[in-house]
């Protein structure tokens, strides 16, 4: 480590961590955290009733899965992938650990278990897509089906239900902690160790070398095809997680639960600022998308638009927030390659 | 009557001059050549006589009367043609349809293909290129999709056709080729530029010669016969190029060998000693084995037979376990295999060593940005800004930021495919001392070039392949551009 240190020039020891924090924020999470405290302001501001602590926990709250979903979907944007059987993923493990559970498992165990249970979906997308050799947008596609199908018919088509739900795995994981829900304080965790992964460590630059040029990034001596399993295996256990996350709020298995889940990731990853063409990707980005998208939808409920036009009002907002976000960045764009040429 | 004259073009990027004032004239009829290092500004001009860019100041006269093209569209139904550097082809596509980009001959709403076809297969065939105009592009070689590309533009009948080094991606026959066909084009009053490399090529097909220098014109459609490559070398450099050196291998120096090594309808039982300190050139025409030779010692393909022995005693399983082990691999296919053109210097530089030989563990952003930095600077990469992307930086500074990044795996043998591919002179020169300095390093440096300058000025000791075999071993005054051509085209000295 002492080479490495003496190798840092010295103005940048001089920076405060205030500034390193700046930084790191001004990267990531670019125009999307703007977007969001202001939609949130522009509710309150309209509706006052919007601005309660308990309203905006409970946004937070709704948030978790699909921000954890999108957060291991821009891993695979990054390296211009995508899952479609996230949704399903997360369906299946938090099914599997109710009937665990319900079959007298112990509650943390079966939630061990229905973390596992998703990385080993991953797993096997990946081996899908390995030996198939097809693109893991169309091996997911199927695996998608595969899995939502195998959690209807585990759940019976029904509500899983006669949870032990005195034991300590709901009231902690559905708890709240320090003001917070721990779900929450579990997403946070995550975000920050999924930042880290993709920004600092050689598996992270290689993901986003893969999504730049696979042909040079092949060329350098990264494998492909091994970096993709990591990271399909990655996603698979962050939407397990997500799957017990839920169980742990919802309390009961319903075999129907996240459907749509995987485009509202996508959806998510793409408005923080991760582009579709791979090669670059933000977590925390994909988080706060996922963040704004919930807001948007609880946001809408306090408009009296009909329950029939709410599908049409998110879309709209979402067109917005990305017709905005693409506009400034090609302004960027132009500014950088005026300065380049 | 002039075909086409540019008078006191003048063009700048943001701050950048690319053009200060440059002229070119262009007699009906004749070869004639635009020469300039990169950077000199003749894409630039390219571009403007095209109308693909504005220019800040200047005229532009066609057949003498005065135009200003707002789109290339717009110079192409005026006559004014052009055949890119980089293919602009539709790799899904037929040859049919790649040959007619948005002006195909219709019947009511259809495509008429007989007609297509009826006015392709004719320049098709003048060009040497005997294909069903039916096969998917895709399934061509690259010189055969080249020859497309021109062909693209002689459909049109241009009154100025512009050539931008058609011959970097050619073999030696199509290449020759390519020569009638300018000859046929000069006899029907076609005014040809030509933008080159290869002086030679040069000196073998054009009648004047035009020399750019940092946006000038220094040598204005001077008659290729009153000129010699020294002439023109030094008109783009502003001074004449140095002498090679030729060493040999350190004796004690460890060796990379190949024994016997056979690979089915490619190489057949070639022995081959590189001595770390020497520069090894592989020659040969495409096909001949040479490039096989250079992917066996990478391991990207398992000989059948025979045994590859790195300088550390391994032998290459895969392409993987080969860097591992060492290797380094520089492709003169910067764009597409070398480069993420959208990332930093610095994330290119970072991404053998500290990414891709990596295990676990925190990448600190600046340390890889500083030790870029000294790589950068080190091969001189221009402008030294390790933050620029690479995508905007010159062809010579990209193939020298490929062989930074191979450079930090510090390699014990470091193998390269036509490394300066599109590179400019200057920035060529600059490539050949750092090749140098490797060897002097003591490391294994291993050659292919389809440019036999290169082979010439570079190499200490060129290895010449046919068909499959070693058929001759050149060192000292034997290395001339005359003997490796002979050699390589008959199997013998």
């Amino acid at each position: 480590m002492t080479e490495v240190d003496r190798r840092i020039p010295a103005k940048s020891g001089g920076k405060s961590i205030v500034g390193f924090g700046k930084q790191v924020l001004r990267a990531e999470s670019s125009s999307v955290l703007i977007a969001t405290i202001l939609l949130v302001l522009v509710i309150g501001v309209l509706r006052p009733a919007f601005l309660t602590v308990g309203q905006l926990k409970d946004v937070l709250n709704n948030s978790v899965y699909v921000a954890l979903l999108a957060a291991g979907m821009a891993f695979l944007l990054a390296m211009r992938e995508i899952d479609l059987s996230v949704g399903a993923m997360f369906g299946l493990s938090l099914i599997t650990s109710a009937l665990l559970m319900r079959d007298g498992f112990d509650p943390w165990l079966a939630c061990g278990a229905g973390i596992v249970l998703g990385a080993i979906l991953g797993l096997a997308n990946a081996l899908v897509v390995r030996h198939i050799a097809i693109p893991a947008f169309v091996a997911t596609l199927a695996t998608m089906q595969l899995y939502r199908g195998l959690a209807v018919a585990l759940g019976d088509g029904q509500q899983v239900t006669g949870l032990p739900l005195e034991h300590s795995f709901f009231s902690v994981l559905g708890g709240d902690l320090l003001g917070l829900p721990v779900s929450v304080w579990i997403l946070i965790v995550v975000t920050v160790g999924l930042t880290v992964l993709l920004r600092w460590t050689p598996f992270g630059y290689r993901v986003r070398s893969i999504g730049s040029n696979p042909d040079a990034a092949a060329f350098s001596g990264i494998s492909i095809a091994r970096t993709r399993l990591y990271v399909l295996v990655l996603v698979g256990a962050v939407a397990g997680l997500a799957g017990v996350l839920g169980l742990a709020f919802f309390t009961s298995g319903d075999p129907n639960i996240g459907i749509g889940f995987e485009l509202q990731a996508i959806a998510a990853a793409v408005i923080g600022g991760t582009p579709l063409r791979g090669g670059v990707a933000t977590v925390v980005g994909a988080v706060f998308g996922a963040i704004l998208l919930g807001v948007v939808s609880s946001g809408l409920v306090y408009f009296n638009i009909p329950a029939n036009w709410s599908g049409f009002a998110t879309g709209l907002v979402v067109l917005l927030a990305v017709g905005v976000d693409s506009a400034l960045r090609s302004r960027q764009r132009a500014r950088e390659s005026m300065l380049g040429l | 009557m002039h075909a086409l004259t540019a008078q006191g073009i003048t063009k700048a990027y943001g701050g950048v001059t690319a053009l200060a004032g440059a002229d070119l004239t262009l007699r009906p009829g004749s070869v004639h050549a635009l020469l300039g290092e990169n950077g000199a500004g003749k894409s630039t001009l390219i571009k403007v006589i095209t109308g693909a860019v504005t220019p800040d100041a200047g005229t532009l006269r066609l057949a003498g009367a005065e135009v200003a093209f707002a789109s290339t569209a717009q110079a192409a139904t005026n006559g004014v043609a052009v055949v890119s550097q980089e293919l602009n082809l539709f790799p899904d596509l037929d040859v049919l349809a790649n040959l007619y980009p948005m002006r195909e001959p219709t019947r009511g709403p259809l495509l008429d293909r007989g007609t297509m076809a009826e006015r392709a297969v004719p320049v098709l065939k003048q060009l040497g290129l005997d294909i069903d105009p039916r096969v998917k592009l895709g399934s061509l070689s690259l010189a055969q999709r080249q020859l497309v590309e021109i062909a693209k533009a002689l459909i049109v009948q241009p009154r100025v056709l512009i050539l931008d080094e058609p011959t970097s991606a050619l073999d030696k026959d199509s290449s020759a080729r390519l020569l009638d066909i300018l000859r046929v084009l000069r006899d029907r009053e076609v005014a040809v530029v030509f933008v080159s490399h290869i002086l030679e090529e040069v000196m073998n097909l054009c009648d004047e010669i035009t020399v750019l220098r940092e946006g000038r014109t220094v040598l204005d459609a001077q008659p290729r016969a009153d000129l010699t490559i020294g002439d023109i070398v030094h008109a783009m450099l502003g001074q004449d190029l140095p002498t090679p050196v030729r060493t040999t291998g350190k004796p004690n120096a460890a060796k990379l060998e190949l024994r016997e090594v056979s690979v089915p309808d490619r190489l057949t039982k070639v022995d081959l000693t590189c001595a770390g300190g020497e520069i090894v050139g592989l020659a040969g025409l495409a096909g001949s084995g040479h490039t096989t030779a250079l992917e066996v010692i990478a391991g990207i393909r398992r000989p059948s037979h025979g045994a590859v022995t790195l300088p550390g005693g391994g032998t290459p399983r895969d392409f993987r376990s080969a860097i591992a082990a060492g290797v380094a691999l520089v492709s003169g296919d910067r764009r597409r295999v070398g480069l993420m053109l959208d990332k930093p210097v610095w994330e290119n530089i970072a991404q053998v060593r500290p990414v891709a030989l990596a295990g676990a563990g925190l990448l600190r952003t600046g340390a890889l940005r500083e030790s870029a930095r000294e790589l950068a600077a080190r091969v001189r990469v221009q402008p030294p800004n390790v933050d620029a992307r690479a995508g905007l930086l010159s062809g010579g500074n990209q193939q020298k930021v490929v062989l930074a990044k191979w450079l930090a795996a510090d390699p014990s043998v470091l193998l390269l495919d036509d490394p300066t591919r599109g590179v400019d002179l200057g920035a060529r020169a600059e490539i050949h001392a750092l090749l140098r300095s490797v060897a002097d390093a003591g490391k294994v440096v291993v050659l292919c070039s389809t440019d036999l300058d290169e082979l010439v000025s570079a190499c200490d000791r060129v290895v010449v392949f046919h068909k499959g075999t070693v058929c001759a071993e050149l060192t000292g005054d034997r290395i001339d551009q005359h003997t490796i051509l002979h050699t390589m085209n008959t199997g013998a000295v």
